[in-house]
C-alpha cells in the first residue's frame, strides 16, 4: 500500500556532538509546505534526511510509501534542489540537466527535450548552453531548480529556492510552486523568513533548534504565534499575596508557586500589561527581589519569524 | 529481471561516461602521469645515449673484433696503439696518492708523507658491436673489459628490476591511489557528489560506474606506460637480435607485463576505492598498505594471499633481479614469496578484488553527504 504522505516518523540526527534535529514526527501531505527557522535550525537537515542524503541515527522516513534507502525507487518521483552552491565545472547548464537525465534512462533525445523544457520553465534557456561554473549565483539556483524538476518529480523539495533570486523570477517561480501543488504533488521548501512564504504556503511548520515548534495551516500556526503566553520567573517574599493580586489580572493565564514560598512562575498573554501590573504592586509595597524572563528564546524565535528576520 | 540489469548497466556507462572525464584530465592528478611515464623516459634516455656513442664512434672507423680480443695483461699503452690504431676514445689523467717514505716511521724515526704520481690512461676500442675499455696504470695494461655497447640481456634485467620496485610497488600503487581515492572524494570536495546520490541510481551502481571509469583510465595510462617502456628498451638494439628475442618470449613476455600492469589496477584501484569511501584521509590507508605490502613477505602463506603483490610478481615474466651485496634485511623485504602460477595469480587477485568490491559496495551504502567536515 503506497501513502500519498511524506512521513517522518521519530527522527533524530545527530553531527557527532552536534545536533541536528530531534525527535521530529511529521506527516507531510500534497501542496505547498513550508519549513521555517532561524539558520543552523534544521532545515536542511530534514531535506537531506528526506532525501537520503544523510541517513537518521533513529526513526524511519518514508517517502509516499519509499524509504530513502532505496534512492533507485525514490528518487525517480523526487527532485531536490539543494542549498550547496556547486555543479559540475566540466558542465554548460544543458549538459548537466541531459547527463542527470539518462541516468532515467531516457534516450539522447528525450533527455534532451526535457531539459530544454525544464530551462524553459525556469526562464534559463538563453544561457543554457555556457558553462555552469560562469554562472551568476541566481542563475546557477535556477540552473540547480530546472535540474530538480525535469524529471517531473510527484515530490519536490527545494531548500532555500527564492533565496538570491531577483523579484521578477521569483514571482515566476512561486507560480511554477503554485502550479505544481495545484496539480496534486508535495513541493517542499524552506525559508528562513516565515513573511517570504506564508501566503503561497498551504502549511507551514516552525522549527527551532532542531525541533518542531508549530505546524499546520499557516492561519493557525499564525495565530498560535500570537497567543504564546510569556513566562517569567518572580523571585519575591511573599509569594502568596503577589500570586492573589496578579491572578485577578486577566492577562495572566497561569502562576505556579514555588515550593519554598519565595517565587513563582507566570504566564501571561501580553507582556506590557503584566509589566505595569508588576509596578503597581511593587508600588503598593510589595517587595519583589527579581523578575526574569523565562523562555526568552522561545519569544526571540517567535518575534524573529512573525518580525520578517533580515 | 534483466531489464532490470541491463538499465542498470546503462546507468553505469552513463556514470563512467562521465567520471572518465574527470579521471583522466583531473588537475589533482596530473602527477600520475609523470610516474606512469618515468620508466620509458629512463630508458629513451639510454638508448639514446648509446645510439650517440654508436654513432660518434663508427665515424672513427671500426677496430677489427680479433685485434680486441688480442690484447694482453701488461702490454704497454703504445704497444697497443700501435697494433690497433687510434682508439675512439683516449682519456688520460694523473693519480695521486699519498704514502710513506721508504724507511720513515720506523725506529722512532718521524713519519714522513710524500706524494706519489701514476699516470692512467683509458682506452676504448670499438669494432661495430662491442666496446673494449682499457685501463692503464704508468703505461701498462691493468684492466680491461669488452662487452656490448647494448646488451639486451642486462636491459631486460634492468626492465625486470624497475617494473617490479618501482612500476608495480610505487608507480601503479601511488597512480591507482591518486585516481580511485579521488572518485568519491574528489566529489566530495568539489561538492558535487550529491548530483550521484539524487539520481535513481543504487549507490552500487554508482560505485561500479565510477570504478570503471577509474580502471579505464588507470589501465591505459600504465599499461600503456608499462609497454611503452618495453618499447623504449628494445628500441636501440639491433633488430635482428630484437627480432629472434621478440619471437622466442618477447611477446609473451610482453603480454605479461601488461597484464601484472593492468591487474595491478584492478586490485590497488579496488582497494584505494574501498579505501576512500572508508577512511577521510589517503596518507592513512596508503601508509598502511604500503607497509602491508613491504612486510607482506614475512607473513604466513595464507596471509601472504591477501596481498595484491604477491599475485602481480607472480605474473612478472622475470624474476627481478637481486642484488647478492645488498644488506639481508633489504633482501629479505624485497623477495618475492613463491609464486603462483599464472591461472591462480589472476584468479586470486580478481577474487580479491571482488571482496574488496563487495566491502566497498556495503560501505556505499552508509556514505552521507558532509561536505562542511571534509
Ligand atoms: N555536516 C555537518 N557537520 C556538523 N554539524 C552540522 C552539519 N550539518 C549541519 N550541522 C549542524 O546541524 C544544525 C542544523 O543545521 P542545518 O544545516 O540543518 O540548518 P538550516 O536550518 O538549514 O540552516 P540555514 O538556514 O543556515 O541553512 C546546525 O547546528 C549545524 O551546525
Ligand atoms: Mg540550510
Amino acid at each position: 500500500m503506497t501513502t500519498a504522505e511524506v512521513i517522518f516518523d521519530d527522527i533524530s540526527k545527530f553531527y557527532g556532538e552536534v545536533l541536528g534535529v530531534n525527535r521530529v514526527s511529521l506527516r507531510i501531505p500534497p501542496g505547498i509546505t513550508s519549513l521555517v527557522g532561524p539558520n543552523g535550525s534544521g532545515k536542511t537537515t530534514l531535506m537531506n534526511l528526506l532525501t537520503g542524503l544523510i541517513l537518521p541515527d533513529r526513526g524511519s522516513i518514508s517517502v509516499l510509501g519509499v524509504s530513502p534507502r532505496d534512492p533507485e525507487t525514490m528518487m525517480r518521483f523526487t527532485g531536490y534542489a539543494t542549498q550547496y552552491d556547486a555543479a559540475p565545472r566540466w558542465a554548460t547548464g544543458f549538459e548537466f540537466i541531459t547527463t542527470g537525465l539518462l541516468l532515467f534512462g531516457c534516450s539522447r533525445a528525450e533527455a534532451e527535450e526535457k531539459a530544454w523544457k525544464a530551462l524553459e520553465w525556469v526562464s534559463m534557456t538563453e544561457a543554457a548552453h555556457r558553462k555552469v561554473a560562469a554562472y551568476s549565483k541566481g542563475m546557477r539556483q535556477r540552473v540547480r531548480l530546472a535540474q530538480a524538476i525535469a524529471h517531473n518529480p510527484q515530490v519536490l523539495v527545494l531548500d532555500e529556492p527564492l533565496n538570491g533570486l531577483d523579484p521578477l523570477v521569483r514571482a515566476e517561480t512561486i507560480a511554477l510552486f503554485r502550479a505544481w501543488a495545484a496539480e496534486g504533488r508535495h513541493v517542499i521548501l524552506s525559508s528562513h523568513v516565515l513573511q517570504e512564504v506564508d501566503v503561497i504556503s498551504d502549511q507551514v511548520i516552525l522549527i527551532a533548534n532542531g525541533m518542531i515548534v508549530a505546524e499546520g495551516e499557516i492561519r493557525g500556526v499564525r495565530e498560535e504565534i500570537h497567543d504564546h503566553p510569556s513566562q517569567f520567573v518572580i523571585r519575591c517574599r511573599d509569594a502568596s499575596r503577589i500570586a492573589a493580586l496578579l491572578f485577578n489580572e486577566d492577562h495572566v493565564t497561569e502562576i505556579k508557586l514555588n515550593d519554598d514560598r519565595q517565587g513563582m512562575l507566570v504566564l501571561t498573554k501580553d507582556r506590557e500589561q503584566f509589566a505595569r501590573a508588576l509596578s503597581r504592586i511593587a508600588l503598593a509595597g510589595h517587595e519583589i527581589d527579581g523578575v526574569v524572563p523565562a523562555d526568552e528564546n522561545v519569544d526571540a524565535l517567535y518575534e524573529y519569524l512573525i518580525g520578517g528576520g533580515r | 529481471m534483466t531489464a532490470t540489469i541491463s538499465f542498470r548497466a546503462r546507468q553505469a556507462c552513463t556514470i563512467a561516461r562521465v567520471e572518465l572525464r574527470r579521471a583522466f584530465f583531473s588537475k589533482r592528478s596530473f602527477w600520475v602521469y609523470l610516474l606512469a611515464l618515468f620508466p620509458a623516459v629512463v630508458f629513451i634516455g639510454h638508448g639514446i645515449e648509446a645510439k650517440i656513442d654508436r654513432q660518434r664512434w663508427s665515424a672513427k672507423g671500426f677496430t677489427p673484433a680479433a685485434l680486441l680480443d688480442g690484447i694482453k695483461q701488461g702490454e704497454t699503452s703504445e704497444a697497443v696503439r700501435g697494433r690497433l690504431g687510434t682508439p675512439v676514445s683516449d682519456e688520460k689523467w694523473d693519480h695521486r696518492r699519498r704514502v710513506l717514505r721508504e724507511g720513515s716511521g720506523k725506529d722512532s724515526e718521524p713519519r714522513v708523507w710524500e706524494e706519489k704520481r701514476e699516470q692512467r690512461r683509458r682506452l676504448t676500442y670499438f669494432d661495430g658491436r662491442r666496446r673494449a675499455d682499457l685501463w692503464f696504470e704508468n703505461g701498462v695494461l691493468r684492466s680491461k673489459s669488452i662487452r656490448p655497447l647494448l646488451n639486451l640481456e642486462e636491459d631486460r634485467q634492468v626492465f625486470a628490476g624497475l617494473f617490479q620496485y618501482f612500476y608495480l610497488r610505487l608507480a601503479i600503487f601511488f597512480g591507482c591511489l591518486g585516481i580511485f581515492m579521488n572518485l568519491f572524494r574528489g566529489d566530495m570536495l568539489d561538492k558535487t557528489l550529491h548530483f550521484w546520490f539524487l539520481a535513481p541510481i543504487r549507490r552500487e551502481v554508482l560505485l561500479l560506474g565510477k570504478y570503471a571509469a577509474g580502471l579505464v583510465a588507470a589501465v591505459v595510462i600504465f599499461t600503456g606506460g608499462a609497454l611503452l617502456c618495453f618499447a623504449a628498451m628494445l628500441w636501440p638494439h639491433d633488430p635482428g637480435e630484437v627480432q629472434v628475442y621478440w619471437q622466442a618470449s618477447g611477446l609473451s613476455h610482453a603480454f605479461w607485463y601488461a597484464a601484472a600492469a593492468a591487474l595491478g589496477c584492478v586490485g590497488y584501484g579496488s582497494v584505494f576505492l574501498a579505501a576512500g569511501l572508508l577512511l577521510r584521509n589517503p596518507i592513512v590507508p596508503a601508509a598502511t598498505l604500503l607497509l602491508w605490502e613491504a612486510i607482506n613477505g614475512f607473513l604466513p602463506a595464507t596471509l601472504q594471499k591477501v596481498s595484491v603483490l604477491y599475485y602481480l610478481q607472480s605474473l612478472c615474466p622475470i624474476p627481478a633481479p637481486m642484488d647478492n651485496s645488498a644488506p639481508a634485511f633489504i633482501r629479505m623485504l624485497l623477495s618475492p614469496a613463491e609464486p603462483a602460477s599464472h591461472f591462480w595469480s589472476v584468479a586470486g587477485l580478481l577474487a580479491l578484488t571482488a571482496l574488496v568490491l563487495v566491502v566497498a559496495a556495503r560501505a556505499s551504502r552508509r556514505i552521507e553527504i558532509s561536505y562542511s567536515t571534509e
